[in-house]
């Protein structure tokens, strides 16, 4: 506190340190792509899907999503998108699933008429329908990340952000949740799919794109399988992780913090995003 | 669709409210403890303080009664909107409310309806119990205190949202609440009459909105003053109304467009 001057805590009021610089990331994902965000704890991934979100306003550059301005057209951009967070906090404890899941649809400006019969199908979809009266405090790790999954799709978005959606989960439950994602969100609904992780098998098994971001650069850009060709035959995506940042990769998703971490603490007016990009 | 958010988080604050049953029954039952004790302090007062309660009907427990009823909002306008952000913060709900096509504004609008409709049956239940123990309000003016109501929280709301304001940008220590909230009970009126204090310390009561807000409550609900009567009371709380609502509206986009900046949205 003592090296910032009066003057800059009261232009700086409430900043916190906490945010990765994104530098000339410029990406355009097409329509029913799946692209996988990689990279370390404070790489940048979750800054990248806030913006995108419009959680989060871009210092520089322009975001699309879905033809839509993030900065100029909020709110539009906001009703084509599904967001899909790891947090379980995000929902009402005490609350039902059934009646989290009509909050939030309200939200979503869904007509009452269609709520109930929205609510019921997803309820259907993510195997939810007979705990769903239950408070969602009493929902084990599996359910509560299904049911952030039932939010994310409430209103049909046309591109879904899941950030980090296994995290939480034991091998058996992520395994069957990205089962769900391969074929119910992909390849059933075809939805735009941009899915943050740090789970290189995760990446590998969904992801038509990948793209690892490292201290807010974009280090690569390309199919899991063109990404390990460019390297010796027998390569892992975890060489090439390790290729392009330089890295080591401990794959144990017991330790969140399984890269080694270089993150950089965010520079008063640094949140650039780099080039204009479109196709969201 | 806008009613309907709100219904929905109208019910959404009573499941929550419910799901606490014993904190809302204990809140219900000292608030009875409350009126208890100034209904036993205007009966050992007797007609000690009738000069200076014969403005508001000379009865001490009416004046007290309507007092603690009606600041209660004031309360619940600086806190609710201020903390309808943190809890949502601290619960972890906001962000995913944010990501929705509801705008900000609304969103923490809506999230504090049900705090104003739980101070509103507070006051229904401070005003049915000071009916019971014997305060007099045949002569109410229904219509002009509807009217005092609507105006006082309008205003209080507003200085409300300017609190939030500040919450929202630098998460604690809001100057707003913390001036308005020490010196509203003591200088509003709201236990004693203005009256009693020298000339010079009523200057401070007459810039503050929740005195014209109590004692326009008071006018209309126990001496059934007429609209015309009200004016001053009307007048000056539409005054204030009149500034602070934009200022505030204005005031909060920009913390909204600053935190967005910051990535501060949903940090507490």
């Amino acid at each position: 506190m003592l090296d910032r001057g009066f003057l800059d805590i009261i232009r700086n009021a409430g900043q916190k340190e906490v945010l990765t610089t994104l530098i000339d990331v410029n990406i355009r994902v097409g329509k029913g792509e799946v692209l996988g965000l990689l990279g370390p704890n404070g790489a940048g991934k979750s800054t990248l899907i806030k913006i995108l979100c419009t959680l989060i306003l871009p210092s520089e550059g322009d975001a699309y999503v879905n033809g839509y301005d993030v900065v100029k057209e909020g709110q539009k951009a906001r009703g084509s998108i599904g967001f899909v967070t790891t947090d379980e906090r995000s929902f009402y404890w005490r609350l039902s699933g059934r009646e989290n899941l009509q909050f939030f649809a309200t939200l979503y400006n869904l007509p009452q008429r269609d709520v109930k019969a929205r609510v019921e199908e997803l309820l259907e979809v993510v195997h939810l329908k007979k705990r769903a009266d239950e408070p969602f405090l009493s929902y084990s790790a599996g359910m509560k990340q299904s049911m952030a999954i039932a939010r994310g799709l409430l209103n049909d978005p046309a591109v879904l952000f899941m950030d980090e959606p296994t995290r939480s989960l034991d091998p058996g439950a992520a395994k069957g949740l990205r089962q769900f994602i391969k074929e119910h969100i992909v390849e059933e609904k075809g939805k735009t799919v941009f899915i943050s992780t740090h789970q290189l098998d995760e990446a590998e098994e969904l992801c038509d794109r990948v793209v690892i971001l490292d201290e807010g650069r974009i280090k690569a850009d390309a199919s899991p399988a063109d990404l390990k060709s460019s390297l010796p035959s027998g390569s892992s995506l975890c060489d090439v992780f390790t290729f392009y940042t330089g890295k080591d990769f401990a794959e144990d998703n017991s330790n969140p913090q399984a890269f080694s971490m270089h993150r950089s603490g965010r520079k008063r007016r640094g949140l650039g995003m780099g080039m204009k990009r479109k196709g969201f | 669709m806008l009613l309907e958010k709100a219904f929905w988080f109208i019910k959404r604050g009573y499941l929550l409210q419910m799901s606490y049953k014993f904190d809302f029954f204990l809140r219900i039952f000292f608030m009875l403890f409350n009126i208890l004790t100034y209904y036993f302090i205007a009966k050992m007062m007797g007609d000690a303080a009738a000069k200076y309660l014969e403005p508001y009907g000379g009865d001490y427990f009416s004046f007290v009664l309507i007092g603690m009823a009606f600041s209660g909002y004031l309360m619940i306008s600086l806190r609710s909107f201020s903390e309808s952000v943190r809890d949502e913060q601290m619960m972890g709900t906001l962000e995913a409310m944010l990501v929705t096509p509801t705008g900000t504004s609304s969103i923490i609008a809506l999230s504090s309806i049900w705090n104003f409709i739980f101070a509103s049956f507070r006051v229904l239940i401070y005003l049915l119990i000071g009916v019971l123990l014997g305060v007099d309000m045949t002569r109410a003016n229904v219509g002009g205190a509807l009217l005092i109501l609507i105006l006082t929280i309008i205003c209080f709301s507003s200085i409300g949202i300017l609190s939030a304001s500040f919450i929202m940008v630098f998460k604690r220590g809001d100057p707003i609440n913390m001036l308005l909230m020490g010196t509203s009970e003591l200088f509003g009126g709201v236990l004693f009459p203005i009256e009693v204090f020298p000339d010079w310390l009523q200057s401070i009561s007459h810039i503050l909105p929740i005195t014209y807000a109590v004692s326009g409550m008071r006018h209309a609900l126990l001496q059934g003053y007429s609209l015309g009567d009200l004016a001053p009371e009307i007048f000056t709380l539409a005054l204030f109304s009149i500034i602070l609502l934009p200022l505030s509206l204005f005031v909060f986009d920009q913390s909204v467009l600053k935190v967005k900046e910051e990535g501060g949205l949903v940090q507490y």
